[in-house]
């Protein structure tokens, strides 16, 4: 009797929990119904069909699983590992140049840039600094148009175009968002550095520009070549009027979107590194998107 | 037959546990499911006009980690922060290595959303793999929307965010990355103090203002 009992637990303890588990495989659509485990895998991979909604990937991305080898007898990182290869780490063997770099940039700001924001934010109110965003933006379409075209983003080429043809004449010369405000059309950006990264080209050592900050190989070369398709120096011919241009659009651009490198430099513990691993991080981010 | 019934009773006590086991599974919930009500506690204290402004934010944060702990490891977070230095830790020094990264991140992203102000997040995107989960919110901000990704690992039922992402930018890489590069210099003991007078400053800042 008593062994009987025994057997009877048993059976149950084992076939239990496999029926249970295999039940649920019924249960419903919609997030959440992707989890169907079995016994011997409780933890099935269920890679991107059971994906749900739109967003970048950012599990193969995962850092801290460079592979089962390297943390294997780690049993933290044991049970885990990345499918892919990881991104390659930051090549930086530039860096003391480029901390001079960074702080020179540092100074800069505090030194020029900030006191020219607080001037130009006290001369002309907000609602015109963002008119005058608007155009200045609306002005490098043709940036955003051509790297649309030439990454293959036909669809956002064609919005780039539309919100170019909106806000040009329904928002007097682009100083108004009409596409936004009267078709929610959102703008769509790209640029050359983009554009390359999505052709494979690598991303080289980085660097810290002066006056312009993070950088590598890759998107400084970008950099230039968006400069060749911005329409201004073609209207302009003289280099020095460029310049102006170039400076006042970026200190309006400074006025009307939050201040992203005090806030870096408040919750950091080494701005600079921190400022190179958040680069990388969104460079790539849009460039694997 | 006294002893058969025992045993009988024995195994209908053990098919009750099983049972209850199967509800509990059976509730088992998605990440996205099982974060909702957390963000949304979370939205709720930093709504609550009571705990608005400077002056309550001792009080505000203390809310919100108590609402979102249970959600949130943040000791997980500190290990992969620091990667494997974690070993060379003794206990007490884990603990306090903890406490401290749990309030810089506390800082960090609280301070982050506290900033953006944004109410109505919307869940937009799932992605699982393994026990590894991505739940996409956006948080909107003068006028275009912030994605934030809640990066979750399942441990037993529950699913538990070990790093935010905010606009593509791992939190925790980030720190992991400026850790690494005080850690080489300074070794362990340097990188604490950092990390310590970071948090002073912080709570000086809010006291300041």
């Amino acid at each position: 009797m008593r062994i009987l009992s025994l057997i009877l637990t048993i059976t149950v303890l084992l076939v239990w929990p496999g029926e249970h588990l295999g039940a649920e495989k019924s249960g419903g659509g919609g997030i959440g119904a992707e989890i169907d485990p079995t016994p011997d895998n409780p933890y099935p991979d269920l890679l991107e069909k059971e994906t749900e909604g739109e967003a970048p990937d950012l599990l193969e991305d995962d850092p801290f699983f460079t592979g089962p080898r390297t943390y294997l007898r780690d049993p933290i990182f044991e049970d885990d590992f990345s499918f892919r290869k990881p991104p390659p780490p930051i090549d930086d063997p530039l860096e003391s140049f480029n901390r001079v770099m960074f702080t020179f940039n540092d100074k800069v700001y505090y030194w020029v840039l900030k006191p020219t924001k607080k001037v130009y934010s006290s001369i002309l109110p907000e609602d015109i600094r963002r008119c005058l965003g608007n155009a200045f933006a609306n002005i490098a379409a043709p940036i955003r148009f051509i790297n649309n075209v030439l990454q293959g983003e036909f669809e956002d080429a064609g919005v780039v175009l539309g919100r170019f043809l909106i806000n040009s004449t329904l928002g007097i010369v682009g100083l108004g968002d009409a596409a936004y405000r009267d078709f929610h059309i959102e703008p769509r950006q790209a640029d050359f550095g983009q554009t390359l990264g999505k052709w494979g080209v690598g991303e080289g050592i980085y660097l810290c520009l002066p006056f312009l900050g993070p950088s590598n190989v890759r998107d400084t070369f970008g950099f230039f070549g968006d400069a060749y398709m911005h329409p201004v120096p073609y209207i302009t011919e003289n280099f020095g009027t460029d310049l102006v241009y170039l400076g006042v659009s970026r200190i309006n651009l400074m006025t009307i979107t939050p201040d992203v490198y005090e806030e870096l430099k408040r919750i950091s513990l080494d701005p600079y590194v921190a400022a190179r691993q958040a680069y990388y991080d969104y460079r790539r981010s849009i460039i694997t998107k | 037959m006294k002893q058969m019934k025992k045993h009988i009773a024995i195994l209908l006590v053990v098919m009750a546990v099983m049972l209850s086991g199967l509800q509990a599974s059976g509730q088992e919930e998605s990440p996205t499911n099982q974060l909702k009500p957390t963000i949304a506690s979370l939205f709720a204290i930093l709504d609550d006009v009571s705990l608005k402004g400077n002056q309550h934010v001792v009080e505000r944060r203390a809310k919100i980690m108590a609402a979102i702990s249970d959600r949130f490891d943040f000791r997980e977070m500190s290990k992969r922060v620091l990667g494997q230095t974690w070993h060379d830790l003794s206990d007490s020094e884990k603990d306090h290595f903890v406490t401290q990264v749990t309030k810089l991140l506390e800082n960090v992203y609280i301070g982050k959303l506290e900033s953006y102000g944004g109410r109505d997040v919307e869940f937009v995107a799932e992605r699982i793999k393994g026990k590894r989960a991505q739940v996409t919110t956006l948080v909107p901000y003068e006028g275009s929307k912030i994605p934030i990704h809640y990066i979750m690992q399942r441990e037993q039922d529950e699913w538990m965010v070990y790093d935010i992402n905010i606009e593509g930018v791992s939190l925790v890489r980030n720190y992991m990355e400026q850790f690494s590069s005080i850690l080489r210099e300074q070794k362990y003991q340097g990188l604490i103090k950092v990390i310590e007078e970071k948090n002073k400053t912080f709570a000086a800042e809010y006291g300041a203002s």
